[in-house]
Order: C-alpha cells, then structure tokens, then sequence
C-alpha cells in the first residue's frame, strides 16, 4: 500500500472531483557527483532501499501507468533531504562531496486512471506543486521514453556574477528617491534628507576618506533601508495619530502607540509583579518559572509568504519563531508552539480568485507547521483556527513559542547579555543564499532554469535542532556572551544591534559561507537566509566552541569582532565597502504620520436586527455546533505532535473521548518539578465590525478566563500582543477609509492598554503586522481590494504552582451540579448567532473588568481548594453551546434552568442562550462541596442552572415554561464533528 | 537506593541528529533508578565526552530515543542506521553478546529495524526483514492507544506487565513484513504488544485504536534473547500521573473514593524499571 499515493487520490477526489484508479509515488534522487558503479550498488542497497518494502534502480522504474508527474525543486530552494543524502552517501564512503558537488530529490508520480492531460496538469499544478518552489512535468503512457526517463536534471544554482559594490549618487533628496525606487531599496521618502545629510557631513566625509569611501555604497543604503523598515522599526506603532471622533468632534494626538499602550503600561506592571523579569528590549520576553529557571515567550505572523507559498511559508514561521527563544537572554531551550490560522472558507467558491484556493493553502499551513514544529521535538498543544472571507485577501499564520533556561548560568542572571569589544563574532547554522532579499521583485523576474527561488523560503528544522542542542551546550559551559538569532534584516539586524553594545564592529563578509558562489556584498548582508543566529564569542572559549559546534555538526564560522569604534565597517577581502556610524540610526528620523478618523457603529448605520424567538431552538444549536468556526477541527490537532519533551499535562484535545478542545495548555517544563505552565489564546476579529476597542478588550478577557479556567493564577498572567491590521495609510482611490482603519488601530491599543492595566498584565512581547490587504482577481479581469477584518491575537501565560490542581472542561460525573458564574446581558452584536443569520448587530459585548476580578480570585481560589470538578470559559456562540461542550466532553447529559442565570433584566431566552457577554465561567461541582463552593463565592454573580445527568440527555428549560431544548448528546457531538470529519 | 548487594545499572541515551526525546527518556531512567547519561552519537564514535573517555563497554542499557533522527529523510530511522552500522556496528554486537539491554523507542525503533537489531532471527543482528512504514491515514498521529502485553514473550522490558495505556506519536509506524516473518514472529513470541481497543479486545486493523495500519497489531517487537526491545508507544511520555489524558477525572474520582494520595508516577516508568532491575538481578552480586 502507497499511503501517499492513496493521500493524492483521496485529495485529487475532494479538490476537483476526479476519480483515479491508483498512484504509486517514486522517489527519485539525481546525484551530481562522480561516484564508482560498485559506490552506486553500495549506496543503493544499504541506504536508499528497505528491502522490505521498497524496490530501487537506476533506470525508470515505471511500468503499467496512463500518465507520470515529475517534481523537483527549483534552483536554490532548500532541499533537506537532498543535504542529509549528501551526509549519507559521505558517511558511508568515506568521501567528501567537492562544493560544486550534491544530490537532488524528486518525485515521480504513476498515475492509473482515465484522466485528461488538462486534469493531469490540474493534479499537478493545482495540488502537487507550487510554481514558486517547484518545477514539473508530465507525460503521457505514449510521451514516455522508457530509456530517458526523466533525463537528468539537476536544478544547480550558477549566478556567473562577480560580486561587486556599487556607489549611489545623492546629489538630491528626488535622485536619492528614484535610484531606492529603481533599485527597490526601499528608503522611505522620509527618511531620504536624514540620510543624505548624514553622508553630507564633514566628518563623516573626512572618516570615509580614511576608510577609502566617499559615496554611499549599496551595501549600506540598504543596511539602513532594512533598519529602518517598518518590520524592525515598527514604524506604524511609533507613528502620531491625529484621532477625530466624527460623533462628537472630539480631537486628539496619539503619539507613539508603542510606548503609550504597550511600553509605559508594561513598565509600571513590572514595578509591581516580581516575577517579570525581561521586557521589550530582547527577541522574547522572560518570566521567573522558579527560583531556578525563567520561562521565554514570544509570538510572531508569518502571512505574506505563507499566503503566496503555503507550506513554505508555513514551515518557516513556525522555525522562525523557535530562533527567538533561542536568541533570548544567552539563549533558552524550547519547551512549546503555538498556531493560529486565520483563512478564507475551505469550501469557498465565490467570484474572486486567490492565489492559493483556502483549502489547498489551509493545508499546506497546516503541513508546514506539522514538520517544522514535529522535526523541532517541540510540543504543539495549542492552536486557533478561524475562517472568514476577508482573509481571501492575505492569510494570517500566527506562532507562537515558549522556551525556558536556569536562572543562573556561571553565577550570572541569564537574561542579561552584551557585547564588549574584542568578542567574536560567530555566524552559526546554515549558510547564505538568495533567500528573502527584497521577495516581492524577485516574484515578478523571470525564470531560468538556474535562477534560485530565492525569495520564498522553506525552513529546515533539522538543522535548526542540531543548531539548538548545540547552542545549549555552549550556553551550559559558559562561552556565550551575546547571542539573536537571524531573521528579517539577516546579518544586517542581527549585527547592526548586537553591535550596538560594544558600540561598534568588523564584518569580513568574504568569510560568511555561502550556498552558491557569486552573490553581491550587500545580498551577503541583508540575506534572510534561515536557520542561522549570530553568537559573540570571547576569544578564549572560540576553540571550545568550535568544537562543540563539531560535535553536533553544525557550520560555525568566524566573520568578525566587536569593538568600540563607533562605526559598523564591513570590509571584503581587506576593501571597506560599508562605514556606518552606529548612531546614525538613532539619530532623529521623521516619524510617521496618520489620521484616524472613529465613525462609531450607530453612525455606520449598524442596528440591532428584528429576529423573532425562534421556535426550534434545539435544532438552531446543533447547526450552530456545525458552522465552520465553532465545529470540531481536531485533525489539525491530531497530527501535532503535543506531547514530545514528556511534560504534557493539559493536551490541546479532553474529555472522555478525548474529542473536544480544552480552553488553555498546560505543560510541566521541568520535570523534577511539580510547577507549570497555562497558556492560552484568543481572537475575536468579527467584534471589530462594531468596534475595535470592544474587540480587543473581549479578545484579552477571553484568553485570561481560558488560563484561569484550567487553575492559572490571576496574579500572574504574562500577555503577548499579536496585530494584524490592514493598511491604515490613507489613500483617495486605492485605501479610501484608511482613516478609519487608523482609528480602529487607535481604539485597539487603548484598549490594550486600559485592559492589561486592569488586568495587571505585563506585554512581554508582541508583534504588529500591518498591510493584511490583497488585490484578488474577479470573473471579469476586475482586481478587487481585500482587508482582513482587523486583527488580535491575545496570549496569556501564567505559572502554575502544583499542577496536580489543574483541571479540565469536561462534565465529570453525573450528579454534579453545573453553575454559571458571571452576568449574561443583552450583548450579542457581532456573535455567532447574529453572524448565522445574516446580522451584525450593535450590542457588543463590553468588559467591566472592576466587576470582574473579583470572581476570578475566588475561581482561583477554589480551583486551589480543589473544590471544582470542571470549569469552562463561555466564549464565541454563547451559553447553549459551551454547556453543550461541557456535556459533550464528559459525554453525559445535562438538566439546565435559564431562570437562576444572572442576567440583565428583559432579556429574552435565545439572548440568553446566544449572548456573547464576557467574564463567564460554566463549572461543575461535586454536590458534597455546594456549600463551600457558594462560601468563596458568596455575594457575586453565580447561579446553580442544572445538573449533569448519566443518560445523555441535553435539557434547557426556562421555570416553569416548555422546553427549550432537548437534544442527544451524541447527536449534538455528531453534529459538531460532522463538517471536517474526513479529514485526517 | 545503592545497597551493598545491588549496583547501579547505566544507562546511555542517544541525542545529536534531530533527536528528540532524550530530555524525558534520561528523566525516566533516572526515575527507575538508573545512572543515564544523554551521550551525541558523535561522542559515542569519539569514544570523547566533555574531554572524558567515554565507552559503550561501560554501560548496560543504550536507548535508541525518539525523534526524527536525520529528519527522516530516506525513510525514518533509515540514515541513523547507516551511522550507527558503520561506525558503531560492532560495538553493539558485543554490547549484545554481553547479555546487556537495547531499546528502541519511535524513531529509535525504526532505526533498530533498519539495522537489523531486530527482530534478528537466528541472532543475525544485521538483516533487515522487516518495516515500519507510512502510517495507512498517510499522517502523523499523536494519540494514546491501549496496548497489550504477550506475558509468554522473552521480553525482559515487559515482564509482569499485561496492559498498559501510551502515547504514540509518529506518521511511520505501519509495522510490515512478509507473511512468513510475522508468523515467525508470532511463533517466537518476539510480538511484544499489540494494539487493543479499550477493552483490551484486539484492534484488528481497526483505526484510530490501531493507529497506522500495522500488521497484526503489532507495537513493538524483540529480540529472541528479549533484551533488544523497539516500540512505537512512548513508554517515556508517561513518567507522570498527570500525562496521562484523564487524569483529571482520574484524580476527581480519587478525591470522591475520599482517597487524598494522588499517585505520582506514570505506567510507562514500568519498562524503565524492569530494565533497570533487569541489570541490577543479572550483574549484581547477590
């Protein structure tokens, strides 16, 4: 049995309907190098086949088909397995590969089946390869040419270039504006006057000299295009808002949300919480786990490249991320990832043509952080998935991770680093190509057969492992000193701050290895190439790390040294072709501007809607619990590896049946000890129809209730920010309500900022990705603009003290009394319900946090006590359905009573059962601890609704009234699993 | 817990090459009682630890851990094999001669295979007769199964043990072989385990409770000695109570039986622990 082939069949039925009889995959593996026949026989019999299972040759093995695929890559993407066989193949022959010497894989697919060459093509094109990193063939039985096969083709990379620096002319701010645009440099039209008047200056004229530069250089035009991006500068974040409220005519200056929302919050939460230890300074934030040892915790996007090469991108967000923990403090090891995924519908099929359909780029995401989260050996036991039509435009992939490191490491705290002159300085992991410089031009240029693939990139987390285990060991021995990783920006981040330290460094970029020859100077500096960190080195441990870097064999190389110049030099073969003052960049750059104009809902037109009481509220709930959003995804869970490392304590999947999502995760990182960690996320995008502010204050709520519901501590809750917006630029024809979208960034933050003071949560780290728009190609050769709805994604962390006080959702056992803690009100704009019957709404629900807290204390209190059997948070699609939920985890039945809810008064039963209003818990109870449960909670909005019941049975009544709902658990549960349920 | 009659058995767990289990494999032998020592397949060749001699020689349980030993490119387990055969075969015959324990776990069962260590008929510990393949969904899987054990088996990692509940998280996990090997199998008693439902009935094929597709069932398999032992289920992510996926019910239960000691440990410390007293009956002095 091919379980691949029968993958391609199942999925070649589900795609585009047709029906292959078989498909048999043939791995094919191109060897470019000069090896003996009895070498080939070797490597052929003890490597490449299982005797038991495979057959092998060197002439085509197809036999008996009707059509052949063949893909390989393209020239320059990354092909692991291509690498390990190389390894192989030397290991076992004792012979070592020349550079321009490798091997290269591909695959063969035998198809049996009455196709069309047009639905061989569509298999092809359409589900097996993507144009960006992959090339492919197809041949007929009668195209075949048994004796050729597929030739030999080798997807070699040959740049035939001499690398050279090139000067730039700034005789003008206009010229200056026109090369950067020509040559894609990227400047900002505002940042052109400050640079040129730097190059401009006596002394620094008179120190070029000396160096034997005058004109700028490529290399450092772009050394400050990157710097100064938006991606690491957050330029957007940083800006000045003119925010006008068109209701009231109120007017205000935001200046810098970055530090007004995030920054000075942050800063005076961590006066007061003890246990914050590192914030927004470094590549993740730090938190004290125990006396011994601080947790690590970042989040990041990965969309644009996700959306134009789904795995690709997918694979290298998710590997991406897990450098940051890394590269925190002198480096932490990774205990945990997360994913949200934010898509167009999987079934979609309306006008607008996306690059890839949402199914075929939903799966390719998935499959991207499978492998790089799975070959990381770190567990992924949390994950959001959300569809929505507005993400047809630009997909959203979210990931987030988690490491942790002693405390202390040589009697040093380990979060504290630098760089002092005369360290090292140690480029270590993969080696340097094309990849992810300046990627949207590099879309549009032409192919050939050796031009690389460069600008999408596919992470390669088997090399990013070796790397990890063997930085850790450096770190235990003490030979770190300063160490981030490279991402955006490559070389020229990763440098250019660390560097900022010493105050000052030499690069000799002709010592960074290379993957080809022939790349420019300024490619060298600015490659994003993955899997790479840079590492300061004091001399005197270089020979131990370099064999440890051996040991694990993992390339590390020395290209410079820290000093205290004052000026970043980079040199090529002993000529300066980049002379940069370390201070230019602090130097005062223009800042961004935009107006933010805040049109409230009520003046957007938005209403409540006139929806009657529907008569047939069971069946309304079982088509609820099959809507795309609220339905069970648990194939993505399922082929996530969650519990490697062995410390899984909450898995992302309880319940009896283990069926059913848990509301955080919990993991025990260290294994001697009985602490833990909750951590959990939230996103509420569809409240930004009505207002930002509300949605970001709902979306934090939701994640501190999901960690509190499985026994966080309410003193400690560590939140990440993660924005997704669409571009609030204001534009006349091609971004007409950018102001509003400002206004909406505006109203988020202060939200943020209100929220997490209230909350007492310290930001440790977060993220802004802006620009979440696409142009999407109508029926009609029309190009439709496409925001994404704007965006939050909240994380909360929290320490827990003995995990064997945690608790699940489930109903545990019949008997239990279910409560309800919180108050249900009139509050269902932008919900589920409304959303299922074709309304917005205006009521969104709002965040009295002051009313709150207290409940949350006692929660805790009693989830100590052990006086809770389950707790569960109510969040997207009300009441009904998270009872449902908790009933369905414990596959046992329920007796509820809407009459004891706290509720606002008036409201009607399917507001109380669908509204969305936030702060509430449902808990069971043993009946034996009813009175000591009520004792924490006495005087606070809580209701005793019901009972669990052994037969399966769900049950809503109102008093004295009919029926409400009466429904089969298992039919609510088949209802619930029915949509993706063939999906494996 | 060294009395004067017993010794400390030690215990080598493998790391380096995309392995990654090693942290909670170390963690579990411990555990049950063992010296372990995580140790890079490139020490191992070296014969160099942090500057120290190290051997095989001195150890008497080496454990092939999970993971994705060279990414599982070429297959999984495929490229840990070449490595191992040909800079570590022989050491490892002997290792076997020395009536000492190899275990193989996930991807360090697929490398035992690929060697050849198992199931090693006639003692040829270098043929390889069978596979662990793609699992029949054609995904990864993380899921817990139920296992059973054959008491009859040689086994020495499973002695006393009838069932037992395990993660298994892999997407090539189909055990295959020809008809007459798994015969051969069954006949020797080197089926190990096997996967059930929850009721300990057998899964025959039935999936999700056969996870993969594998033949017979089949979880895990040894040696005819019973001291080379390869399994799918992770015995070593089931160190503690709170692993286990309804330990929250499990605990609420205990609580309402009014009993308030809530067990610590987790099953799967069992294989360790056999493992360990294994060596401690066979090379202590007593």
């Amino acid at each position: 049995m091919d379980a691949e082939g029968a993958g391609i069949r199942k999925k070649s039925r589900e795609y585009f309907g047709f029906e292959v009889d078989d498909i048999r995959v043939i791995r094919v593996l191109t060897i470019d190098a000069d090896l003996q026949s009895d070498q080939l026989k070797k490597i052929q019999t003890e490597i490449f086949t299982n005797p038991v299972t495979e057959e092998s040759s060197y002439s085509p093995l197809t036999k008996g088909f009707d059509w052949l695929i063949w893909i390989g890559f393209r020239p320059g993407v990354r092909d692991t397995a291509g690498s390990t066989a190389t390894e192989a193949i030397e290991d076992l022959l004792g012979k070592k590969f020349r550079p321009d010497q490798a091997v290269y894989t591909s695959k063969l697919y035998e198809i049996r089946g009455k196709l069309t060459e047009g639905q061989v093509r569509q298999i092809a094109g359409d589900l097996l390869a993507n144009d960006i990193i992959q090339q492919w063939k197809t041949y007929s039985k009668d195209g075949w040419d048994a004796e050729e096969g597929i030739g030999f083709l080798v997807p070699k990379v040959i740049l035939d270039h001499e690398p050279n620096v090139s000067t730039i002319p700034i005789q003008s701010d206009e010229e200056l504006k026109e090369i950067s645009h020509k040559r894609n440099l990227a400047l900002q039209d505002r940042d052109i006057p400050v640079i040129r008047e730097y190059f401009l200056r006596d002394d620094i004229l008179a120190d070029r000299k000396k160096v034997g530069l005058d004109l700028p250089t490529d290399v450092e035009l772009e050394y400050i295009s990157q710097a100064r991006s938006d991606h690491c500068n957050h330029n957007t974040f940083r800006g000045l808002f003119k925010y006008h409220d068109l209701s009231t005519g109120h007017k205000e200056v935001v200046d810098n949300l970055f530090k007004s929302c995030i920054e000075t919050p942050t800063l005076k939460i961590k006066q007061e919480k003890g246990w914050v230890i590192s914030v927004l300074w470094d590549n993740a934030g730090v938190g004290r786990f125990d006396d011994d040892h601080y947790y690590v915790i970042t989040a990041e996007t990965h969309n644009s490249p996700s959306n134009i090469e789904a795995y690709g991108g997918a694979i290298t967000g998710i590997v991406g991320i897990y450098r940051d923990p890394m590269g925190t403090g002198i480096g932490s090891k990774l205990i945990l990832g997360m994913y949200g995924y934010c898509v167009g519908h999987r079934d979609y099929n309306g006008d607008l043509t996306p690059h890839l359909h949402p199914r075929r780029l939903l799966d390719g995401i998935i499959e991207g952080v499978k492998d790089g989260g799975n070959k990381s050996g770190v567990p992924t036991p949390f994950g959001l998935l959300l569809f929505d039509e507005s993400y047809l435009g630009k997909c959203l992939v979210f990931v987030t991770a988690m490491g942790i490191m002693p405390a202390r490491i040589s009697g040093k705290s380990s979060h504290e680093k630098k760089t002092t002159p005369g360290d090292l300085i140690i480029m270590s992991g993969g080696r340097v190509g094309k990849d992810g410089i300046h990627g949207v031009t590099a879309a549009s240029e032409t192919y050939t057969e050796h031009t690389p693939a460069g600008h999408v990139q596919i992470g390669d987390p088997y090399t990013q492992k070796k790397m990890h285990d063997f930085l850790l060991e450096s770190r235990d021995e003490g030979l770190i000193s300063f160490i981030t990783d490279n991402g955006g920006g490559g070389l020229s981040s990763s440098i250019g701050e660390s560097a900022r330290f010493s105050n000052g460094c030499q690069v000799d970029m002709e010592k960074v290895p290379l993957k080809y020859d022939g790349m420019d100077q300024w490619e060298i500096w600015i490659s994003e190439s993955q899997e790479r960190m840079t590492i300061a080195v004091k001399p005197e441990h270089l020979e131990r790390f370099m064999e440890l870097s051996d040991k694990h064999a993992v390339e590390s190389t020395l290209i410079g040294k820290y000093n205290d110049s004052g000026y970043l030099q980079l040199n090529y073969n002993g000529k300066t072709c980049a002379y940069v003052r370390m201070d230019l960049l602090e130097s005062d750059f223009p800042q961004w501007e935009f107006d933010a104009e805040w049109i409230p809902p009520g003046l957007r037109g938005l209403t409540e809607p006139v929806i009657n009481e529907p008569e047939n509220h069971g069946d309304l709930l079982s088509a609820m619990l099959a809507r795309p959003n609220i339905c069970s995804r648990n194939w993505i869970a399922r082929q996530y590896d969650h519990e490697v490392q062995g410390g899984s304590v909450i898995k992302p999947l309880v319940g009896k049946n283990r069926d059913i999502p848990a509301d955080a995760t919990v993991v025990r990182p260290v294994l001697e000890s009985k602490k833990g960690i909750a951590v959990s996320q939230a996103l509420n995008p569809f409240y930004s129809r009505i207002d930002t502010y509300h949605m970001a204050s709902a979306t934090i709520d939701e994640a501190v209730r999901r960690v509190l519901s499985a026994g966080g501590d309410p003193d400690h809750l560590g939140g990440l920010d993660n924005f997704c917006w669409p571009t609030i630029e204001y534009n006349s024809t091609k971004n007409p309500d950018g102001k509003y979208k400002a206004a909406q960034l505006v109203r988020a933050n202060w939200a943020l900022r209100d929220y997490c003071i209230a909350y007492g949560i310290p930001l440790l780290s977060g993220k802004d990705s802006m620009y979440i728009d696409g142009d999407l190609e109508g029926p009609y050769g029309e190009r439709r603009r496409l925001s994404g709805l704007p965006t939050l994604l909240f994380t909360v962390c929290s320490v827990i003290e003995d995990i064997t006080k945690c608790i699940t959702m489930d109903a545990k056992f019949p008997g239990d009394l279910v409560y309800i803690s919180g108050e249900t009100k009139n509050e269902l704009g932008g919900s589920e319900y409304y959303q299922m019957l074709g309304a917005v709404g205006l009521n969104v629900p709002e965040v009295d946090t002051e009313e709150l807290w207290p409940r949350y204390v006692a929660l805790y209190k009693a989830i100590q006590e052990g006086i809770v059997s389950s707790c569960h948070a109510v969040t997207r699609g009300g009441l009904a359905l998270h009872l449902a939920m908790v009933a369905m985890a414990g596959e046992l039945g329920m007796e509820i009573d809407l009459s004891p809810i706290p509720a606002a008064s008036g409201l009607t039963v399917s507001q109380t059962l669908y509204s969305e209003s936030c702060g509430r818990f449902v808990l069971t109870i043993a009946p034996e601890k009813k009175e000591a449960f009520e004792k924490i909670f006495s005087g606070m909005k809580i209701g005793q609704i019901g009972v669990v019941t052994e037969a399966p049975r769900f049950f809503i009544k109102n008093g004295k009234d009919k029926p409400v709902v009466d429904k089969d658990v298992n039919d609510l549960k088949y209802a619930w699993k029915k949509p993706f349920g063939d999906l494996v | 817990m060294n009395s004067r009659n017993s010794i400390t058995p030690r215990a080598l767990v493998l790391t380096g090459y995309g392995l990654n289990c090693d942290y909670e494999t170390d963690f579990s032998l411990k555990l049950a009682g063992a010296e372990s020592h995580m140790i890079h397949i490139n020490e191992l060749i070296s014969k160099k630890s942090a500057g120290r001699a190290i051997s095989l020689a001195s150890y008497h349980i080496l454990v092939f851990g999970g993971g994705f030993s060279w990414a599982d490119d070429h297959g999984a387990g495929v490229l840990i094999a070449s490595k191992i055969r040909q800079h570590l075969g022989d050491q490892i015959e002997h290792f076997i001669e020395d009536g000492k324990l190899i275990l193989g776990i996930c991807n360090g069962f697929q490398g035992l295979v690929n060697l050849g260590l198992l199931p090693a008929f006639d003692s040829k510990y270098r043929e390889r007769s069978v596979a662990l393949t793609y699992n029949d969904s054609g995904n990864f899987i993380d899921t817990w199964v139920n296992l059973k054990f054959d008491p009859e088996s040689p086994c020495v990692f499973t002695k006393g043990l009838l069932s037992m509940e395990l993660p298994v998280r892999h997407g090539e996990g189909k055990f295959y072989a020809a008809d007459d090997t798994i015969k051969r199998l069954i006949k020797n008693r080197q089926v190990v385990l096997q996967y059930t439902d929850k009721n300990g009935q057998r899964a025959d094929g039935r999936w999700p409770v056969n996870p993969n597709g594998s033949l017979e069932d089949i979880a895990g398999i040894c040696d005819p000695s019973g001291r080379v032992f390869g399994l799918m289920p992770h015995p070593e992510a089931f160190n503690h109570f709170t692993n286990h996926p309804d330990w929250t019910k499990k605990k609420e239960a205990l609580i309402r039986q009014e009993n308030t000691v809530i067990p610590e440990e987790g099953d799967g410390i069992k294989i360790f622990r056999n493992a360990v007293e294994y060596i401690r009956s066979t090379y202590g002095p007593g």
